[in-house]
């Protein structure tokens, strides 16, 4: 259970990097919504999770935070890539991909090709 | 490094927990906004915008909980939380804080004090001397065991032949008389080797210290180093100093330097205040030979090991040079070896005296401070039950065992520690009373105790030990709780008690030997004070003199004692004066001898010893010892008798098997000596010792250029003798100053002086021991008769007599405390026939402690017992 979650804080972390990374400054409903658009459910209920999630790669100084205006004009929060986060996101997307493809020619394997 | 960052935001994001608080929520009520703002767009009605919304976003309170557990140190947050709780909850109980405060830092305070004595001499044994304690004493050893010291000659062959030493210091201690004639002062200085000052790596608060080429010839240089004491009284610390003259035993000696502040010379605790190059003995002793004269040993060396080099290199090396130098200068080396001895245990100064009796101290001192933690055990125990149910309530909102028992450790920590801080406090006052003691002796002796950072760190450990100790069974208790068991059982049901009961027992044991020793000590100590010395000491004036500037020769030695002696007997208020050299209960103890019987046989190996003092005739006239058989010593100036020597009777009893002494001869390794009379055996080294022998020569036959001057008043008031004493020595030589004068009364004041120091501790802390005990016994059988007010209700309503509830409760507690007494009390016993009696038993302390401590302890169960048992039986019945 201790580890689903971690996994979902990593990929959760991932995908905060990536969305900073497209779509430039965004408060934390902005970093929600598009999230929730692209992964589908994962993000439908506890949008909450979110924050420790930023919070922590705000630690790490992976992204950036200031207060600035929302759409309806009220202070938000606003959160940015940082070139430590764009580096963190590079590498990741990096291993990621070679995780990916390993596990992809993983399931592909058949019997007789291993033997 | 990146975990290293988050570490350092989160320490930093716990102090500033407020503001990031308000951030999140304002973070989360604009997510919501935005969201509900969406769901509105989309056609929900405002009401159901929101709740989906929120829905959307998650449980608030569990995310808040995420991101505090993300933001900040948990554990330290904990912390703060358990240390604001502690002191909410130690505010809550005053009184009891206070008494466990209060006895935690006495306790601590003495401790510390003790410790740093202990470590002063230890660990830093010289002050100002950065590593003093790797400083080894280079001792020359004699056959018989004595330790002679060294020649000058002797430490400079030693210098090149010990490899394992590097610079080894050479310091003889001299008296200096300071300033013109007719006005002099007496002063304590060091002669010491050119590397003096370097190898003990000091560096001067003005000018410069000896250099080396101002020790190697004779009387070319001189120089002298001062004090910076002497520098602030003599000078008022102005840098002019250095470069003036100062008159040193008749003779002009030019200030060259200031030593460091704290330094006080290389045999502390004497105190010493110039310093003089080795090589100026001839000149300012008088034309000693004792920097060309294998023979004299006047020398103590010291010496640090060289990097890699160990004790036992230096032990051999040090062996073999001085097998050397026996084989060369048989004369004046024969059957002298080498033993190197670490710097505490030196055979000169009380320091190995005192590091024994210390260390005793402390250990019961740490006996008292574990019986402090038993009662406080105790009393945390008995509250902490009344909190089971406060506890009970944590436990089942989910509290872990750790977070009760770390609870309740930061509660009990508090307290041990506030308990630290004071008792430090109470060690530095402690630590300045020691230092301002008085000059004890002929010596000035400054202890340099202080409280460093060793000794807080001490104190600071000893609380924490303490708070560990104390907080172990409460900790236990309350952690092992059921929840349902602690909600549920209403506080009337009797729990079981077997810990307190047990603590009780140990404590009061704890109690009792730490009483029996205070009392033991106490009576020693009283007995001794009021013990007849079997002298007579009221009515005596000494007073002390020193030749030893003059270039005396044994003749003029004898000379100046018979005429000081003449004058001094025609002043019309002396009824009797004598000179001696040795007075009785010194803090330095006096001479033992050793020397062979004629006609007797020994039967075991070694040497027959006896104490010996030379005295003048009359000294037992002065001092009121009485001669049981034959007369007084010659005349000074008789030349016709034989040498002679006085007896006392420990020493025909222990020697001559009770025989008739007179006739017998005496020979020791110079001279053979006739024994003419008997003396009543008197108090030698200390009041109330078992009796010595003991020999008096004659200083007809043995002159010394050092004397202690007794003089006897007729009219009983002995300080009116003072200025007269002056008078006559100033008329027979200006130069020579008239030291340490005292009354006979105050000398063996000054020397009870140590022994007073723990005689006052114990006479404060054995009492406060036993009120604490006190305190301790009734906490707990007050908490456990309150427990039981149903119990007694019920009991009284059946008809019983208030009397058998109140004789049934003080049995059934004085029952663990009798088990925990006898076990102290037996534990006191074996401890006192091995170390202190040898097989015979002090009845009176052991009867009256235990007798006093069981009614206190009877006393603290009574007054709760009967307080419970006059309740109203109805009112115990409805209660609760």
């Amino acid at each position: 259970m201790k580890q689903k979650a971690d996994v979902l804080q990593g990929t959760l972390a991932l995908m905060v990097l990536k969305t900073l990374d497209v779509l430039g400054p965004l408060h934390g409903y902005g970093i929600a919504r598009r999230i929730e658009q692209i992964s589908g459910d994962l993000l439908a209920v506890n949008q909450g999770t979110l924050y420790p999630v930023l919070l922590k790669l705000e630690q790490e100084g992976a992204i950036a935070s200031a207060w600035g205006a929302s759409e309806n004009n009220r202070r938000a929060r606003f959160y940015r890539l940082t070139r430590d986060g764009r580096k963190q996101l590079q590498a990741e997307t990096k291993d990621w991909e070679q995780t990916a493809a390993i596990i992809a020619r993983f399931f592909e394997a058949k019997a007789e090709n291993l033997s | 490094m990146k975990s290293l960052r988050r570490f350092l935001t989160r320490l930093f994001n716990t102090a500033t927990m407020r503001a990031q608080e308000e951030r999140l929520r304002e973070e989360i009520a604009e997510h919501i906004a935005l969201q509900t703002a969406e769901n509105l767009r989309a056609g929900l009605s405002s009401v159901e915008a929101r709740r989906q919304a929120m829905l959307k976003f998650g449980g608030v309170e569990a995310m808040k909980q995420d991101f505090r557990a993300e933001r900040s140190l948990l554990f330290i947050e904990n912390l703060l939380g358990d240390l604001r709780n502690a002191g909410r909850s130690i505010s809550r109980m005053p009184g009891l804080a206070a008494v466990i405060i209060l006895s935690l830092a006495i306790g601590i305070g003495v401790n510390t004090t003790i410790f740093s004595w202990i470590q002063m001499i230890l660990f830093q044994p010289m002050p100002a001397v950065h590593g003093a304690a790797n400083f080894l004493m280079v001792e020359p050893r004699s056959e018989t065991g004595g330790y002679p010291g060294a020649s000058w000659l002797e430490y400079r062959d030693l210098q090149t032949q010990v490899p394992a030493l590097r610079d080894i210091v050479a310091s003889q201690m001299v008296p200096f008389n300071v300033g013109r004639p007719g006005q002099t002062e007496r002063t304590h200085g060091q002669l010491v080797s050119g590397n003096y000052f370097s190898a003990l790596g000091l560096k001067p608060v003005v000018g410069r210290f000896i250099r080396p080429e101002e020790a190697e010839r004779p009387g070319t240089e001189p120089v002298i180093v001062i004090s910076y004491d002497y520098w602030q009284t003599r000078f008022r610390g102005a840098p002019e100093a250095v470069g003036q003259k100062l008159r040193v035993n008749d003779r002009d000696l030019i200030v060259i330097g200031v030593a460091p502040r704290e330094f006080q010379g290389t045999m502390v605790p004497l105190k010493f205040e110039l310093w003089a190059p080795a090589t100026m003995a001839p000149a300012l002793l008088g034309g000693t030979r004792d920097i060309e004269d294998r023979g004299s040993r006047a020398f103590s060396l010291i010496g640090m090991l060289k990097p890699g080099a160990t004790p036992q290199e230096a032990q051999a090396e040090f062996s073999t040079a001085m097998a050397q130098l026996a084989r060369d200068y048989p004369d004046a080396s024969a059957g002298i070896g080498g033993e190197i001895l670490p710097f505490w245990s030196t055979p000169r100064g009380p320091q190995r005296l005192l590091i024994s009796g210390l260390v005793i101290l402390q250990g019961v001192m740490l006996l008292l401070l574990l019986a402090v933690c038993g009662n406080t055990a105790n009393l945390m125990l008995a509250r902490g039950s009344t909190r089971q149910r406060e506890m009970a309530v944590r436990v089942a909102l989910g509290a872990g065992r750790w977070r009760i028992v770390s609870l309740v450790l930061s509660e009990n920590m508090l307290l041990a520690l506030l308990g630290a801080g004071l008792g430090a406090a109470f060690a530095v006052w402690g630590t300045t009373a020691l230092r301002i003691a008085p000059m004890i002796g002929a010596f000035p002796i400054l202890f340099p105790t202080r409280v460093d950072a060793f000794t807080l760190v001490f104190a600071i450990l000893l609380g924490t030990a303490c708070g560990l100790i104390f907080s172990a069974a409460p900790a236990v208790h309350l952690a092992r709780l059921d929840p349902q068991d602690g909600l549920r059982s209403s506080s009337n049901t009797p729990p079981r008690s077997r810990a307190r009961k047990v603590l009780m027992g140990v404590e009061v044991g704890l109690a009792m030997v730490v009483l029996i020793a205070a009392a033991l000590f106490l009576q020693s100590f009283r007995l001794a004070s009021q013990s007849d010395p079997r002298f007579r000491p009221d009515g005596v004036l000494l007073a002390a003199y020193d030749l030893s500037g003059r270039n005396p020769d044994e003749a003029s030695d004898r000379e100046f004692a018979a005429r000081l002696l003449e004058r001094l007997r025609s002043l019309p208020d002396v009824e009797a004066a004598a000179i001696a050299t040795n007075v009785p209960v010194d803090l330095h103890g006096i001479p033992h001898r050793s020397f062979t019987l004629q006609g007797r046989v020994r039967t075991e190996p070694g040497q027959d010893r006896a104490i010996s003092n030379t005295v003048t005739p009359g000294y037992f006239k002065v001092m009121a010892i009485p001669l049981l058989e034959g007369n007084d010593f010659a005349e000074m100036r008789d030349k016709a008798a034989p040498a002679q020597a006085i007896v006392n009777e420990e020493f025909v009893r222990r020697y001559l098997d009770g025989a008739d002494a007179i006739g017998h001869r005496i020979q020791t390794r110079t001279q053979s000596f006739a024994i003419i009379a008997v003396a009543r055996n008197s108090a030698y080294d200390a009041l109330g010792e078992p009796a010595q022998p003991a020999i008096y020569f004659s200083y007809r036959d043995r002159p010394q250029d050092q004397g202690e001057i007794h003089l006897r008043t007729r009219s009983g008031n002995e300080t009116a003798l003072t200025s007269e004493a002056r008078a006559v020595l100033r008329d027979l030589d200006p130069m020579l100053p008239l030291y340490d004068v005292r009354t006979f009364s105050q000398h063996i004041e000054r020397n009870l002086y140590l022994r007073r120091i723990p005689a006052r501790m114990f006479a404060v802390l054995g009492p406060l021991l036993l009120g604490l005990a006190a305190i301790g016994i009734y906490a707990v059988v007050s908490y456990a008769v309150a427990r039981r007010t149903r119990e007694i209700g019920v009991r009284l309503a059946f008809g019983a007599t208030s009397g058998r509830v109140v004789l049934q409760i003080i049995c059934e507690n004085l029952g663990g405390i009798t088990w925990g007494a006898a076990i102290g009390w037996v534990l006191a016993l074996v401890i006192s026939l091995r170390l202190i009696a040898k097989g015979a038993v002090n009845f009176p302390v052991f009867i009256g402690v235990p007798a006093i401590l069981l009614c206190v302890a009877a006393l603290a169960c009574w007054i709760p017992a009967r307080r419970a048992s006059r309740i109203d039986p109805m009112a115990a019945l409805r209660h609760e």
